[in-house]
């Protein structure tokens, strides 16, 4: 800590919060604002406080679904089964509704909680069976997908989400910010709370960057596996119930359009697809980056194959870009 | 000698890896027609020599010749092309393809851009022909024939290549003596066929059964070259012996640990033919040391103590008591006590690109935890504590552990092991690449630890490291131990001895695979 390198006097010189500053996180928050800054030029409209809170709002159920794709990707590995875990999880917690009173107050519970049981599947899967997560969380997908149709019978489900999860989803419970998210920055804080001060968290990044050292120190490297699968179950199914109260109910497609985004976000923050590197607030960039990308975009009435054109090649490039820091390996 | 061209010669071949030189000016002349033998204790540079002969390393100096052109392999293809193959102890087919497939996998015969199948089996057949192998037939799947078979589809395999050297690499050890001996008969008539082999082997009865001469390799040098049976087992190991050290070991303290109750005890510890009915004590205050050739077995049983081997048969035993050690959690617990210095600190001790303080504080968490959630304050204090015991030089607890020192990047594994006070450490070769200065820091520490009351079990591939450090060492040859050596006996010429399972090591001992 003494100032005997020009590097270290330099970077004495430097904020705190700049010189811990990880590149991929200035850049997606640099991205953020260049965004911002073209869609000012574009309309005044998007430097409007409104505006920008819409966005947060709409952005807090990528936040919360991302979140468990981030914990997944820490550890190298990956979730594909957010689609219809979402869509489970919205339907479900609808559906629970439909039994009176009791149904109505365990609605959310059994929502995520049906996220977390397939969650356990998938971290069996990956942890006990070693099938690779690719491939073992794209098969919950498709198993998700057909009980989903055989519970609907290939409709729309009838079930429209009840008013508690419509104010969870909408409602102001501190006036001014919306309930979704204060929900994130919630989840969020729980989540860097787990990563940086539990041993929990100590554990998903070591296994992320080495497993076999992480085994040899002790650590029960199955079970993190399984526990980060499990919570990425059930936070997108979470995300699911928060999404069928914005929209008001659940539909079939709903969670479609989160497994790029959610991807997306968590490598665009920083975090290395490889696992073992990254951080929170990385994946908070990504996830508004995101969410800002969709709406200028739709907004200036960009066709959407357009938008999942820039999508996959935005991710490409990032992945290229952050592809080529030294590895450390 | 003088006025014939030898087939093969290289002169005053040196490679250095870093500040290890594995060779130093070798020289070696391969005759044709003849079987060369080269023999020579762990790290004499042996498998340097090899590696640099196929093509695997380019060497930093020095040349080699083929009937006097000389020869500069840019890859092993080009060492192929030059008409030397080679067969390493780990099997080189791909098990999903046919014999056929693998024996030409280099150079397939081609026809019109296509491989020309019958042009490939008649190859094959004539490979396997000349490898004494004409029982196999071309089509078989590999992954379906045995281990022996697949030895002689490797050898006919380096035989297609139309070699005019041919190196084996221990490519007898994984056979049984029965195969050994076809294997032999094969390689005697390649010898009057004209074919130069290089024979590698640490079974001393293979050698001479088979070699014409012996040449002797010892701290990357040629060290002697004579006429097979001409040098009694004797005078071969005392050839063998001397390697140079300047290090400094603490004292031992003289103490009978025989009436103690061992903290370590295993008992016929067997693993699917790797270790084989071992049985062992470790006292506590005493350093075990585990001995022999590398690749004996050493590795496999200390991970066997720390729960990382499945289907194992056999008891374990911690203070007497019978125990079931299924994970290196388990093996870790308070119950047990144990910690594993593992082989590789980059990839099985560390978190490389992780802090210094995530690295060193890991393998405790779960006692500075409280409800998951980590104490910073009392692992700060440990950490401090730990730093300053083992005077680990890093410049700050938060750089990546990747930025320390060989050295250091050791000491880090071991003070996040030390952290857990460990009644038994396992310990896998700790030294290997490390500075002279934090090897003497180590074993003063090995001492320390022992003193406190410590059983530690310590594999070492340095004989010097294992007569200075331990009270006792254990020989292992094949998976087995072959000899238990203490005080006096603890000498250089009877580790090599028994590591090399001589009858010199310990009378009655029959050799591991007669053939």
């Amino acid at each position: 800590m003494s100032d005997t390198t020009t590097g270290g006097r330099i970077a004495s010189r430097m904020p705190a919060f700049l010189r811990r500053a990880d590149p991929a996180v200035a850049t997606a928050f640099a991205c953020i604002v260049l965004l911002l800054f073209l869609g000012g030029l574009y309309s005044p409209n998007f430097l409007s406080p409104e505006y920008i809170l819409q966005q947060f709002k709409v952005a807090s159920f990528l936040g919360v679904i991302a979140t468990g794709m981030m914990l997944v990707v820490l550890l190298g590995q990956i979730d594909l089964s957010v689609p219809w875990v979402v869509a489970m999880g919205a339907m479900m917690a609808c559906a629970a509704a439909a039994y009176g009173p009791a149904g109505a107050a365990l609605a959310i519970p059994f929502g995520v909680l049906c996220g977390v049981l397939i969650g356990v599947v998938n971290g069996i899967g990956v942890a006990y069976l070693r099938i690779p997560s690719m491939i073992v969380t794209l098969a919950t997908n498709a198993v998700v997908q057909g009980l989903m149709v055989v519970y609907t019978g290939g409709f729309s489900p009838q079930d429209s989400a009840p008013a508690t999860i419509r104010y969870l989803a909408t409602g102001f419970a501190v006036p001014g910010v919306p309930n979704a998210v204060v929900i994130w920055a919630l989840i969020g804080a729980a989540t860097v709370f787990a990563l940086t001060r539990t041993s929990f968290g100590r554990a998903v990044y070591a296994i992320g960057n080495r497993e076999r050292a992480a085994y040899l120190s002790g650590i029960d490297t199955r079970r993190v596996v399984m526990i980060a699968f499990a919570l990425s179950g059930g936070l997108s199914a979470f995300g699911g119930v928060l999404l069928a109260g914005y929209a008001s109910k659940a539909a079939q497609a709903m969670g479609d359009a989160y497994l790029l985004p959610a991807i997306a976000a968590v490598v665009l923050g920083g975090t290395s697809i490889l696992g073992g590197r990254g951080s929170y607030l990385g994946t908070v960039a990504g996830v508004i980056l995101i969410t800002l990308l969709q709406s200028i975009l739709s907004v200036m009435q960009m066709p959407e194959a357009g938008r999942q054109i820039i999508y996959g090649v935005v991710i490409v490039a990032m992945l290229l870009l952050y592809g080529r820091a030294p590895a450390n390996r | 000698m003088a006025g014939t061209v030898p087939l093969f010669r290289m002169e005053g071949i040196s490679k250095r890896y870093g500040g290890v030189r594995a060779l130093e000016k070798a020289d070696l002349t391969v005759e044709p027609g003849r079987i060369h033998a080269i023999l020579g204790e762990n790290g004499a540079g042996k498998s340097t020599l090899i590696k640099v002969m196929a093509g695997v390393v380019s060497p930093d100096e020095g040349r080699m010749t083929m009937e006097g052109r000389p020869l500069v392999f840019a890859s092993p293809a080009a060492a192929n092309q030059a008409g030397i193959a080679s067969i390493f102890q780990e099997l080189s087919l791909v098990p999903e393809l046919s014999v056929a497939d693998n024996i030409v996998i280099c150079d397939p015969p081609k026809k019109f851009g296509m491989i020309d199948r019958r042009a490939q089996r008649r190859i094959a057949e004539a490979a396997l022909a000349r490898a004494g192998a004409d029982d196999i037939h071309p089509c078989a799947l590999v992954k379906d024939l045995p281990l022996s078979r697949r030895q002689m589809v490797e050898i006919a395999k380096a035989l297609a290549r139309r070699p005019r050297i041919l190196i084996l690499d221990e490519a007898t050890s994984a056979l049984a003596a029965a195969d050994v001996a076809r294997v032999f008969s094969v390689l005697k008539r390649l010898r009057t066929e004209g074919l130069a082999l290089l024979y590698i082997s640490h079974r001393m009865n293979e050698i001479a059964e088979l070699a014409d001469e012996c040449t002797v390799f010892r701290n990357g040098r040629n060290v002697a070259t004579y006429a097979a049976g001409t040098r009694s087992e004797h005078e071969v190991v005392e050839l063998m012996i001397g390697r140079e050290y300047s290090h400094v070991f603490p004292a031992k303290p003289e103490r009978d640990f025989r009436g103690a109750t061992p903290m370590l005890e295993c008992r016929n510890l067997s693993w699917t033919g790797r270790l084989n009915d071992i049985s062992l004590t470790v006292a506590p205050g005493e350093v075990v040391g585990l001995g022999g050739l590398d690749g004996q077995g050493q590795r496999e049983l200390l991970l066997a103590f720390f729960g990382v081997l499945r289907g194992m048969s056999g008891k374990i035993m911690v203070n007497g008591r019978a125990v079931r050690i299924t994970s290196p959690a388990a093996a870790r617990g308070d119950a047990i006590g144990m910690a594993l210095i593992p082989e590789d600190r980059k990839t099985e001790g560390l978190m490389l690109p992780m802090s210094v303080r995530e690295n060193l504080s890991f393998a405790a968490l779960d006692r500075l935890t409280t409800a998951g959630v980590i104490d910073r304050a009392a692992e700060q204090r440990m950490i401090d504590d730990m730093v300053k015991l083992l005077a680990i030089k890093t410049a700050g607890l938060d750089i990546p552990v990747g930025a320390l020192s060989g050295g250091n990047q050791q000491k880090v594994v071991i003070a996040k092991w030390l952290m857990r006070q460990p009644g038994i450490i396992l310990l896998n070769d700790p030294t290997r690449g490390i500075d002279v200065g934090t090897k003497q820091e180590m074993y003063r520490l090995l001492r320390r630890l022992a003193d406190e009351g410590a059983a530690i079990l310590f594999y070492s591939t340095d004989y010097d490291e294992l007569i200075g450090c331990c009270d006792r060492v254990l020989v292992l040859y094949d998976g087995a131990i072959s000899r238990e050596l203490t005080g006096s006996e603890l000498t250089e010429h009877a580790l090599i001895a028994s590591a090399l399972n001589l009858a010199g090591g310990k009378p009655g001992v029959s050799p591991g695979a007669a053939a």
